[in-house]
């Protein structure tokens, strides 16, 4: 395999894939998340505009940045839109190694981060953050729920801003602390005694799931986002907790 | 204390001082303040801000028996609503695009054909609109095949009614919020019962906010000197 300082991942790559990078001293980037600088537009030439932001954000850090390597999840713990982007970044990055990967670690990791009293968006950034390492999860102590945050880490962290710093992280978002993208009985998991809000990016396929679950929660909201949050669906997760006395 | 809901078409102004609110165009309202409000700029023209689902949620707890409902609140520019199921909240939306401007252009249709929807019966049929915006060009395309503007106006009022019932999960029964509570074409294009509540609702919101806040500070044990 190409030696390179410089490699990205996109999903949750299975943890021997992690150690291997940390062995070759290998700089990890993780292209789901927003650059600084780099607009959606540099995928506007091979990904629909109507398609998961996440996707679109992981093709255009791709073609900003070029790494050596990305590997991608194209399992159970990722999506089946994550297999369609391996295949064209490997047509239009043939510079870049791209490297399919499937993460079926069952070991679980711990998600102290997901229970701990914490600004939600903190917590959120660490958790994404905390994928590129193998190392163990700090110790963080356990609180006492008043809130539920089901799904993925969204593109848009502000909707996170309206959430009490006591909000239980649930969903996918909990799968990638535990490193255990592909469990689904640790992601259909939710607490029925805290109002939760189940957020999916809009057009991802997770957002049936979500639906389904917030059917079965006895005091729940469903809301998808695209690119960023809208002013209703700020207003929606703010008047939901409200109204639920969360504060 | 003056409670204000700032809609992009009329002003809603409650001085608690009064037992009744009033109505301003928002035109007219520039320069003016409240206490508190809800609405399009209110976080720039209040002390204090509320959400509109949340002002709408507890005018329908003031203003409504049932423990179980559907408010729908249809505005100048968009359309939201409520619904709660023995008490607790169930669902809630609110449309800000294809909802868009469908109130403002109900209002700007009467007045450009010089028509009165108190006098205009209820068609049976209704164009497939998804908004004031974009339903324009049916009653275009329906003058020019035939059409009376009536007709077709009546159509697209239809057309939207219908399509606010969809959003609010087409209920069986709707309590509705808004000006076009007083728009007997709209009230009855409704493929279900409706309980119109006047266009006071986000006020009365505030209002249970105020004696909720109220109520709460008179339990509040004094402190030990």
């Amino acid at each position: 395999m190409k030696k390179n300082k410089r490699a990205a991942i996109v999903g949750v790559p299975p943890l021997a894939v992690v150690r291997q990078l940390e062995a070759e001293g290998a700089e990890v980037v993780d292209l789901d998340m927003p650059m600084a600088g780099v607009s959606l537009e540099r995928a506007a030439d091979c990904l629909p505009k109507v398609y998961c932001a996440i996707l679109r954000t992981v093709v255009a850090n791709a073609v900003s940045m070029q790494p050596g390597r990305i590997f991608i999840d194209v399992g159970r713990g990722k999506c089946d839109g994550a297999v369609h982007v391996a295949t064209i970044l490997r047509h239009i990055l043939p510079e870049v190694e791209v490297i399919a990967v499937e993460n079926h670690d069952r070991e679980p990791f711990g998600t102290p981060r997901c229970v701990t009293k914490m600004p939600l968006a903190d917590k959120m950034q660490a958790i994404t953050k905390s994928v590129t390492t193998s190392a163990a999860h700090p110790l963080f102590a356990t609180c006492r729920a008043t809130a539920g945050f089901w799904g993925v880490p969204p593109r848009d962290f502000s909707l996170l801003e309206f959430f009490p710093d006591t909000t239980h992280v649930f969903g996918w978002a909990r799968c990638m602390e535990n490193k255990t993208p592909d469990n689904s009985q640790l992601e259909e998991f939710f607490d029925p005694e805290i109002p939760t809000v189940f957020f999916t990016q809009s057009f991802c396929a997770k957002s049936a799931l979500a639906r389904y679950l917030a059917s079965l929660h006895p005091c729940a909201l469903a809301v998808d986002s695209d690119v960023a949050v809208g002013n209703s669906g700020r207003a929606k997760i703010q008047a939901f907790l409200e109204l639920n006395g969360v504060r | 204390m003056l409670l204000a809901d700032f809609g992009t078409s009329y002003v809603k102004l409650w001085d608690t001082s009064e037992d009744m609110p009033h109505l301003l165009a928002t035109k007219d309202a520039t320069g003016l303040t409240a206490d508190i409000a809800t609405g399009h700029n209110s976080q720039r023209r209040a002390k204090r801000s509320v959400n509109e689902l949340t002002a709408l949620a507890k005018g329908g707890g003031a203003l409504i028996a049932d423990d179980s409902y559907t408010l729908l609140d249809c505005g100048s520019r968009d359309i939201k609503f409520v619904r709660f199921e023995r008490g607790r909240l169930k669902d809630m939306g609110w449309n800000t695009e294809c909802g868009a401007s469908m109130g403002f252009t109900i209002e700007l249709l009467a007045r450009y054909y010089h028509l009165d929807y108190q006098t205009m019966a209820v068609p049976r049929q209704a164009f497939a609109v998804t908004c004031g915006v974009l339903g324009m060009s049916r009653i275009f395309d329906a003058v020019i095949e035939g059409a009376s503007e009536a007709e077709a106006v009546a159509r697209f009022v239809k057309g939207i009614a219908l399509n606010a019932f969809a959003f609010a999960g087409s209920p069986e029964k709707i309590y509705l919020s808004g000006g076009l509570c007083d728009n007997p074409l709209f009230v009855g294009s409704f493929p279900c019962q409706v309980a119109p509540l006047g266009r006071f609702v986000l006020l009365e919101g505030l209002r249970a906010m105020l004696d909720d806040e109220h109520q709460l500070r008179m339990l509040r044990p004094l402190p030990i000197p």
